[in-house]
């Protein structure tokens, strides 16, 4: 039995039980005093909005560059997949392969998986709640993981400061690749996993 | 939930007895918890409950701990870089400026928050929760600034810096002399505390502190 059928809500907050007013065009918890809501209002709505914002600013995060090396006066500017590249030409395989899952694989994970269970909510397919709810805690879990990039770019900036010798600069490409990360970390977390178990027709599982 | 006596009876007791899973709002009896035990819930897997010894004492040792390596972690040299007879530092906090002054300030802000506003806000936020359970003052403020704190939890990034960290230092290995500054070991000993602390501080026990109904939780 859901909470929502014996006309109960949890609060986002603290997880308090409320018996719900239907009355009250606003209910506030009777604990911690934050808003509740049996669902999160448009919930479904409002991630395909932030979803299809970073899948458009997905396309400059990859083409343009999110650093540039200047050495000895000349510049030479650098993409998320040649950050990659290089590190695998120095032999570093392990660490480019760190890079090549936190930059690309996770970021491009994140918007074919909430647009698959954003899908999977509405059309009942194709995958079961339980696959669905895996995927909704790896999608929350992974999404932090992708700001690994600019906290690199973050510390080779400072301290590759050697003026005309060596400098490091960021690219527009890294701004571009910050907000995708934050957009779909804001999508996952608009997202109420307990539409997940809402469209199952049975309760046993 | 077939092994249930029966779901008609559920909602015919009282709301303190029952709890509902926050992931997938089944609703179920509240289970009795002893010291060390935790519960899930058995249709999603989700952490209903954990229960843990002493929680606002060992919280707060833990709070004052990560403080104290808050600074230093964040303001010591984490590296130095030396290149034809020139040396550099790298601190968490230059590589914001860093950024700044590059003409990137929505990145530099966004690295500012992730790797120490945050932090040391949600650490902020746990000491006075804590401090207001254990001098029982201020509930009110506590349970605001608790709430804030669940909010700000998403967005510390620690533990990401330090793999920045990790990666940076792989990609200047050729290019320069490098060594490492006592700012890295504050700053992992800073993550290690950190998640310590997420850990013992168990949600339910500090909201039922907060709100009264656990009239022992100073102890």
């Amino acid at each position: 039995m859901r909470a929502i059928e014996a006309g109960l809500l949890v609060c986002h907050e603290c997880h308090q039980l409320n018996p719900v007013d239907v009355d009250a065009k606003h209910q506030y918890c009777s604990r911690c005093g934050g808003q509740i809501h049996a669902r999160r209002p448009n919930s479904l709505i409002r991630t395909w909005a932030l979803l299809l914002t970073s899948a458009i600013l997905y396309i400059p995060a990859n083409l343009l560059p999110i650093m540039t090396v200047n050495s000895l006066g000349k510049g030479a500017p650098a993409t998320i997949m040649g950050g990659v590249l290089e590190l695998i030409n120095f032999g570093m395989l392990p660490i480019a392969a760190v890079v090549f899952i936190a930059s690309i694989l996770v970021p491009t994970f994140k918007l074919v998986g909430i647009a698959l269970l954003l899908y999977s909510v509405q059309r009942h397919q194709p995958m079961s709640a339980r696959q669905r709810i895996l995927m909704y805690r790896f999608i929350e879990w992974i999404g932090r993981w992708s700001m690994l990039d600019i906290f690199v770019i973050a510390i080779l900036v400072a301290v590759v400061n050697f003026g005309s010798l060596a400098s490091i600069e960021a690219g527009a490409g890294a701004a571009a690749f910050a907000s995708v990360v934050i957009l779909t970390m804001l999508a996952a977390l608009t997202f109420d996993p307990r539409l997940i178990w809402d469209n199952t027709e049975t309760d046993h599982d | 939930m077939s092994d249930s006596p029966s779901e008609f009876s559920l909602s015919s007791l009282p709301i303190e007895q029952l709890v509902a899973c926050h992931e997938c709002d089944l609703l179920m009896r509240k289970p009795v918890l002893q010291d060390g035990e935790s519960a899930e819930c058995p249709r999603c897997g989700y952490e209903l409950f954990s229960h843990r010894h002493h929680v606002v004492r060992r919280s707060l040792a833990l709070v004052l701990t990560a403080l104290l390596l808050y600074v230093p972690a964040n303001f010591l040299p984490i590296m130095q870089l030396n290149l034809l007879g020139q040396t550099s530092q790298d601190t968490v906090w230059s590589g914001v400026i860093g950024l700044y002054e590059s003409g990137m300030q929505g990145i530099a802000v966004v690295v500012f928050l992730c790797s120490m506003a945050v932090p040391l806000l949600k650490l902020l936020c746990q000491l006075l929760v804590l401090l207001s359970i254990r001098m029982d003052f201020g509930r009110s403020y506590g349970l605001l600034l608790y709430r804030i704190y669940h909010h700000m939890r998403e967005w510390g990034m620690l533990e990401v810096y330090l793999m920045g960290i990790l990666v940076a230092m792989v990609k200047l290995m050729d290019l320069a002399d490098l060594s490492l500054g006592l700012g890295l070991f504050c700053f992992i000993a800073l993550l290690l505390v950190q998640v310590w602390l997420e850990v013992t501080m168990s949600p339910h026990q500090i909201w039922e502190a907060l709100s009264g109904e656990d009239i022992h939780a100073g102890d």
